[in-house]
C-alpha cells in the first residue's frame, strides 16, 4: 500500500520506476534510484534552485515534486541537458566564464538558465533572467561571474 | 513507507467524493504542492490522504468579454506568460513574478495559493483589488463566493469539508499594481505589500494590504481618500495617512509596527503612480 510504479522518461531514456512510495520526491528518485548526482539537494524547502530539472521542458524544483505527479512526464536533469542545443550552449557559456567556485549550484543553474532561455529564447532581457534565476542561489556568492556566462549564453542562442 | 496515500481521480466528483470519504481521518488537496509539501513533512497539516488534482481539467483561462475565469490548478507561470493576462491585469503579473522563481510558478497554482491562506501570500492582495470571485465545487454543486469573504485568517478559509476551488473569476480588466519589501528579496516573503487598481467602469480606486495578520485586508479608507479618476497629490497624501492608520500592522522578527506602517505609506505612493502610469 501506497507505493506503486511510475513511468518516467529520464534524459531520453525510458526509466520505469517499481514501489514508488507515494510521498518520494522526484529528487530522491533521480538521485537514489537512478544514480543520477547531478541533481543536488540544498535547502529541500524549495528556496536554493540546486535541485532544479525540467519537467517536459518547464524547470521544476524536484525537490518539492512527488514523482508520482509527474508520471509520464520527460525529465531532464543536469546529466542530459546539454544534449539540447540550448543547453549545451549554456554549459559552453558557463565553462569559459569559469561561473563556478564549488560547483554545488551549478547543475541548478545551468538546467534553471537551459529551461528559460528555452522558453523564452532571446525575448527576455538579460536583466529579466538575471531577476528569473534570483531563485537560483550561490553560497560562494560567485556571481559575477554566473552573470557573464547568463549574458554570454542568451547572445550565442541561434 | 509512505506518510500518506496519495489518490489521483480523474474527474471533479471523484475527487468530492475521496474528499469526503478521508474527511474523518484527515485528508488534505494537493495542486502544485510547493506550500502543502512542507507543511505536512513538517506536521504542521497531518494528511493520511492526500487528493491530486493534476488529472482534473482545471489548467484553464477563460475570456468571456471583460471577465477572466482562471482555473485553480493553472501553474503561475502560465498566468505570467500570457500577454493578455499582463495588459489586463498589470498588478497580478507583478504579483505573480513576486512569488518565488519560474522553477517554482511553474507548478504553484493559483488556488492553491488561495486555498492555503498564507498571510504574506503575494496573489491576495492583488485578488482582492480585482474584486476577485471564488468559484467552488463540493457534492451539492458549485457556488460563488467573494474573496474577501472566502478568506478568514491564516490558514483558515470558508471552504467546506469536501469542496475544492474550481476557479477564480476576475470581472474586469483593471490598471493595477503590486509593489512589496522584503528583507532579502528572492527567497523570503514580504515584510509588508501593497496592491492598488482602478476600476475604470466604476470609478472607484481599489487598496489592499498584505504581510499583515491575520490575512491581507482591502484598506477601505485609503481607496476612498483616492476619490474617483485621477487623484490629486492632497487625496494622495490622504491616502497615506489612512493606509498608515488603518493598516492591521503587527511586529514580528521581519520588522516592527512603525516601520511596517512608514512602509506601508511608501508603497503606496508608488503604487499608485505605477497604477496610473498604466492608465489606458
Amino acid at each position: 500500500m501506497s507505493a506503486s510504479s511510475v513511468r518516467l522518461t529520464v534524459n531520453g531514456a525510458p526509466s520505469p520506476l517499481a514501489e514508488v512510495p507515494h510521498d518520494e520526491r522526484l529528487l530522491d528518485s533521480l538521485r537514489w534510484r537512478l544514480g543520477l548526482k547531478g541533481t543536488k539537494e540544498g535547502c529541500r524547502t524549495g528556496n536554493c534552485g540546486a535541485c532544479t530539472v525540467l519537467v517536459d521542458g518547464a524547470s521544476t524544483l524536484s525537490c518539492l515534486t512527488l514523482t508520482h505527479e509527474v508520471e509520464g512526464a520527460a525529465v531532464t536533469t543536469v546529466e542530459g541537458v546539454a544534449d539540447d542545443p540550448v543547453g549545451a550552449r549554456v554549459r559552453a557559456a558557463f565553462a569559459d566564464a569559469g561561473a563556478l567556485q564549488c560547483g554545488y549550484c551549478t547543475p541548478g543553474f545551468l538546467v534553471a538558465l537551459t529551461g528559460l532561455l528555452r522558453e523564452e529564447g532571446r525575448a527576455a532581457p538579460v536583466e529579466e533572467l538575471l531577476e528569473e534565476l534570483a531563485s537560483n542561489l550561490c553560497r560562494c556568492t560567485g556571481y559575477s561571474a554566473i552573470a557573464r556566462a547568463v549574458k554570454d549564453a542568451r547572445e550565442r542562442l541561434p | 513507507m509512505s506518510a500518506f496515500e496519495l489518490i489521483v481521480p480523474a474527474t471533479a466528483e471523484e475527487a468530492v467524493a475521496a474528499l469526503r470519504a478521508a474527511a474523518g481521518d484527515g485528508v488534505a488537496a494537493l495542486a502544485g504542492g510547493t506550500d502543502l509539501l512542507l507543511d505536512l513533512e513538517d506536521g504542521r497539516v497531518t494528511a493520511r490522504r492526500v487528493v491530486s488534482l493534476r488529472r482534473l481539467p482545471w489548467r484553464t483561462l477563460d475570456w468571456n468579454g471583460p471577465t477572466l475565469t482562471i482555473g485553480s490548478t493553472l501553474p503561475l507561470r502560465r498566468l505570467e506568460l500570457d500577454p493578455e493576462v499582463r495588459a489586463g491585469f498589470p498588478g497580478l503579473y507583478d504579483a505573480v513574478r513576486a512569488v518565488g522563481g519560474p522553477a517554482l510558478r511553474h507548478r504553484a497554482t493559483v488556488g492553491g495559493n488561495l486555498g492555503r491562506s498564507a498571510p504574506a501570500s503575494d496573489l491576495v492582495p492583488v485578488l482582492l483589488t480585482l474584486d476577485a470571485e471564488v468559484e467552488l465545487i463540493g457534492a451539492h454543486g458549485s457556488r460563488g463566493v467573494a474573496l474577501d469573504r472566502f478568506l478568514v485568517g491564516s490558514r483558515r478559509t470558508t471552504l467546506a469539508a469536501g469542496e475544492l476551488i474550481r476557479a477564480v473569476r476576475l470581472p474586469e480588466r483593471r490598471p493595477s499594481a503590486y509593489l512589496w519589501q522584503r528583507v532579502r528579496p528572492s527567497n523570503d516573503i514580504s515584510q509588508i505589500a501593497v496592491a492598488t487598481a482602478y476600476s475604470p467602469t466604476r470609478r472607484t480606486w481599489h487598496v489592499a494590504i498584505g504581510g499583515v495578520a491575520p490575512r491581507p485586508v482591502l484598506v477601505p479608507e485609503a481607496a476612498g481618500a483616492l476619490g474617483g479618476g485621477r487623484p490629486t497629490d492632497d487625496a494622495v497624501r490622504r491616502a497615506r495617512e489612512a493606509v498608515r492608520r488603518h493598516a492591521p500592522v503587527t511586529a514580528d522578527k521581519r520588522g516592527s509596527e512603525e516601520y511596517r506602517r512608514h512602509l506601508a505609506g511608501v508603497l503606496l505612493d508608488r503604487a499608485v503612480a505605477t497604477t496610473l502610469a498604466r492608465f489606458a
